[in-house]
């Protein structure tokens, strides 16, 4: 882009300054930003590889033959399939994920009705999202884990690790996400609800037709977000015994001596979790364009 | 061009200092990675260390004039007593103990170190001598570590609660029905899979005291560990609980573990046939093991 | 048609809106001073005033939008300003239009206009559908009506609020500064949609800065001033002899800028 000249008294460097700064070839700020990334990148790899010991590191954490093998398993050696553990992990995040939107959700419309009969329970539901967020995922998970088999209830004692689990991530994970939905709440536009209200429609009415749909597709990028994490924290199940990637990992480990099965698990991790980031990055996208395009006056 | 020019400094600036750390060899880090298993101690090529005196190994020593111990926090009878290494009480304990006087070191010179059963195997400098914490020999472990010759040779043993039916019924068809648990990083997984072969998957957990707990509500029908543990908590500390029986030996042994290729085994292998021959460890196991012959043998 | 201010309380019934001793504040902001309004079916009153004189808060007080200090309210003879009155009933029958459209953008324009009488009148579906689809005609908007109202111009925008109000069949509409918001080429198709429903005998209060809109077709226009009713009187009086001060100089203001 070429400035235009100016007049001589101004400052005639201006024009061709600005034009360095800002970029008059893309191309060339392109092979800039390219070299000097490959530079960096090079140089942490050479660090990596250079350092003294780095043989150790690659067989302790990085070995091929360790890898496979905690992928595969062999129980009878002592360690579990870390793939065929990470099935659990998935099943555990399927499961706590719908529940947490569910009671997410129901936590969130409570603490924002105003009527009066409902206060007991807004007091209620506050105390819990306190005590839900302040509390560590891990206490409530031993908690739960621990504290309901050794109350000698019939079918209350009597699930499995997995179950106590999953309930112990529903527990800390609908107090966050409960406070997400009411972010979506809030910031739908006052005058939105005024005009519901307007209707003659009753303040669950416009929460259902007007304010949720729209508070919902604000947040569905901070619930993905959440989601993410919560397929991660899964791992924290294996504390209470239950064969999940992680422990699986460590099975294999503690037994052959070799980190590479932790380097397996966090490798299937990122392969569930990488295409759920990027999709989550194109829908926002996708809502920014549809917002902006709706931008005409 | 300015952007240019900050760039190639910047590009000069990784390189030079990657190389510098490159360069820079830390002293004394233990980096080969030898396939050789190191099980037995006996194959140390280097001729040269004939003497096990205390002035000929400080050279080998973590910390000059001192035999670093580790363990892991908290540990258990009849391995340690009162969760007090320095007591010298408890098996091990007495074991490191017998070989830091072998070694020449006063029982003042022995300092204990922590480190969790995770770390134990990590690869780099260790920050101890020899870590002693019922860590079973294997060859794929020895291709991480290095370990002493056995301190201690183990058998598998099960506890269950006085009702539970594993304790009149535990013929090898009966074994695979029951529900086991056990604690992560022993052998005992692979003993229950591999030579009792249940039908559901047994529960791992992270300690002792989390088996111990699951055995007590109902969650595990029995747990799994070797036969000195095994006796301790069914004798001392689960009430209603019992030792079933052990099993047969598999050549299971405990070793004290090194940082690969830490060349003081040789001298704590010496140590330890000493310890052997003269009876030591025969009375010490006698003192703190407690093994009697009456222990029923079952087939798994 | 004129109706002072003070008309005789029996009158109270006849009256569509009546509104008595209103006052509101908002925190020590004491917007709406005691303000005295009686409007009889089918006048459209347009209200006119400075901004930050009340005017919207006067609209969003008979709508119950806003709870309201002091005074008292009656809808066709019935107090809505009561405790316990159930609100949403009370704004069934009222429409309100606001300057900014509020239409719900997760909608397409004919399920705007058809939510509230489905899910508030009991209509069904079908029956909200061409209703809707008769009003949209009505209006110019026939074609428009599976489009989202992003697609939508301003002045297009604001015709659906207009409709989606009329849905509810509303004995009251209230318009708030309808215009304010448009550019100026699409103000006239709404100005035209306001005039079509003055003449079809809506009662309407509209608050308003087109002055020659309001000459056209208000009964009576107000002029609200320190949040009260300064004067109220017939167009044609109010704007070419207004009695009071302010009025005139509120006046003399639009003049000098051109606005009339």
């Amino acid at each position: 882009m070429e400035a235009q000249r100016l007049p001589e008294q101004g400052l005639p460097d201006l024009s061709a300054r600005r034009s360095r700064l800002l970029g008059d070839s893309s191309r060339r700020g392109l092979l800039l930003s390219t070299t000097s990334t490959v530079v960096v990148l090079v140089a942490l790899v050479a660090i990596f590889l250079l350092a003294p010991g780095s043989a150790e590191v690659r067989h302790t954490f990085f070995n091929p033959t360790d890898m496979w093998q905690a992928l595969v398993g062999d129980p009878q050696a002592g360690y579990y399939s870390v793939g065929e553990a990470l099935w659990l992990n998935i099943r555990m995040f399927v499961v706590a994920e719908i529940l947490i939107l569910i009671a997410g959700l129901f936590v969130a419309v409570i603490r924002q009705s105003t009527g009066p009969v409902l206060l007991p329970l807004r007091v209620v539901t506050t105390v819990y999202v306190d005590v839900a967020r302040g509390v560590p995922l891990i206490l409530i998970i031993f908690a739960i884990g621990f504290g309901a088999p050794a109350l000698r209830l019939t079918v209350i004692s009597d699930q499995s690790a997995a179950v106590y689990g999953v309930a112990a991530l529903v527990i800390s994970y609908s107090a966050y996400v409960s406070e997400v939905y009411r972010a979506g709440i809030n910031s739908v536009h006052r005058s939105q609800v005024a005009a519901a209200r307007s209707l003659g429609l009753s303040q669950w009415a416009a929460m259902r037709y007007v304010i949720l749909p729209q508070a919902i597709r604000t947040i569905i990028p901070p619930l993905l977000n959440d989601f993410i994490s919560l397929q991660k924290d899964t791992a924290l199940v294996g504390l209470l015994g239950a064969i999940e990637a992680n422990k699986a990992a460590e099975l294999y480990s503690d037994t052959v001596f070799n980190y590479s099965s932790y380097v397996v698990a966090a490798i299937l991790f990122l392969i569930l979790t990488i295409p759920l980031a990027r999709f989550t990055d194109h829908l926002i996208r996708r809502d920014q364009a549809r917002r902006l395009a709706g931008a005409v006056q | 061009m300015r952007q240019l020019t900050v760039a190639a400094m910047a590009a000069i600036t990784m390189l030079a200092a990657s190389a510098g750390l490159a360069g820079c060899a830390s002293e004394g880090s233990s980096s080969s990675v030898s396939a050789t298993p190191a099980g037995g101690g006996s194959g140390s090529a280097s001729a040269a260390a004939a003497s096990c005196s205390n002035s000929a190994i400080q050279s080998q020593l973590y910390a000059k004039s001192t035999l670093t111990v580790a363990t892991d926090k908290p540990v258990y009878p009849p391995w340690f007593v009162n969760n007090k290494p320095t007591n010298g009480q408890g098996y091990e304990s007495a074991v490191a103990y017998a070989v830091a006087a072998q070694l020449g070191f006063k029982p003042s010179q022995v300092t204990w170190a922590y480190e969790p059963f995770d770390n134990s195997y990590a690869p780099g400098t260790k920050k101890f001598d020899f870590d002693i914490n019922e860590i079973s020999y294997s060859t794929q472990r020895a291709q991480a570590v290095t370990f002493s010759d056995s301190y201690y040779d183990v058998q598998q043993a099960l506890v269950a609660l006085k009702s539970s039916p594993i304790v009149t019924k535990h013929s090898p068809a009966d074994l695979k029905t029951y529900i086991y648990g056990d604690q992560v990083g022993t052998t005992s997984l692979q003993f229950i899979n591999s030579q009792i072969q249940p039908t559901h998957t047994p529960k791992v957990f992270e300690t002792l005291n989390d088996v111990k707990q699951a055995l007590q509500t109902k969650q595990i029908a029995a747990l799994v560990t070797d036969t000195p543990t095994a006796q301790f908590i069914s004798s001392s500390e689960i009430p209603g609980s019992v030792m079933v029986a052990q099993f047969p030996s598999t050549g299971e042994h405990y070793g004290l573990l090194f940082s690969k290729g830490n060349p003081l085994v040789t001298c704590v292998n010496k140590a330890l046939a000493t310890l052997k021959s003269n009876g030591t460890l025969a009375k010490l196991t006698t003192q703190y093991l407690k093994i009697y012959t009456s222990v029923p043998t079952i087939q798994p | 048609m004129t109706g002072p201010a003070d008309a005789p309380r029996a009158a109270a019934a006849s009256q569509a809106l009546r509104i008595e001793g209103l006052r509101k504040s908002f925190g020590p902001h004491e917007v709406l001073r005691g303000v005295d309004l009686a409007v009889a079916a089918h006048e459209v009153i347009c209200l006119i005033g400075a901004s930050g004189s009340g005017k919207s808060t006067l609209l969003r007080c008979v709508n119950l939008l806003e709870r309201i200090d002091a005074g008292t309210i009656w809808l066709d003879g019935q107090e809505i300003t009561r405790p316990g009155v159930n609100e949403n009933a009370v704004r069934r029958h009222i429409g309100i239009v606001f300057q900014s459209f509020n239409l719900f953008p997760h909608m397409t324009v004919e399920r705007n206009v058809t939510l509230a009488p489905v899910k508030v009148l009991g209509l069904s579906r079908a029956e909200a559908a061409s209703q809707a689809a008769e009003l949209l005609d009505r209006f110019g908007l026939g074609e428009k009506r599976a489009d989202y109202p992003d697609r939508l111009s301003g002045g297009q925008q604001q015709r659906v609020a207009i409709v989606r109000a009329l849905a509810m069949r509303p004995r009251l509409m209230l318009l708030d500064e309808v215009t304010s918001a448009l550019d100026p080429e699409l103000v006239a198709d709404v100005l035209d949609v306001i005039r079509e429903l003055a003449e079809g005998g809506m009662t309407m209060l509209i608050a308003t800065h087109e002055m020659g809109f309001a000459r056209d077709i208000a009964s009576r226009v107000c002029f609200l001033a320190d949040g009260e009713i300064v004067e109220q009187a017939p167009p044609d009086r109010l704007f070419s002899e207004p009695s009071d001060e302010r009025t005139q100089r509120f006046l003399r203001r639009i003049v000098d800028a051109g606005r009339m």
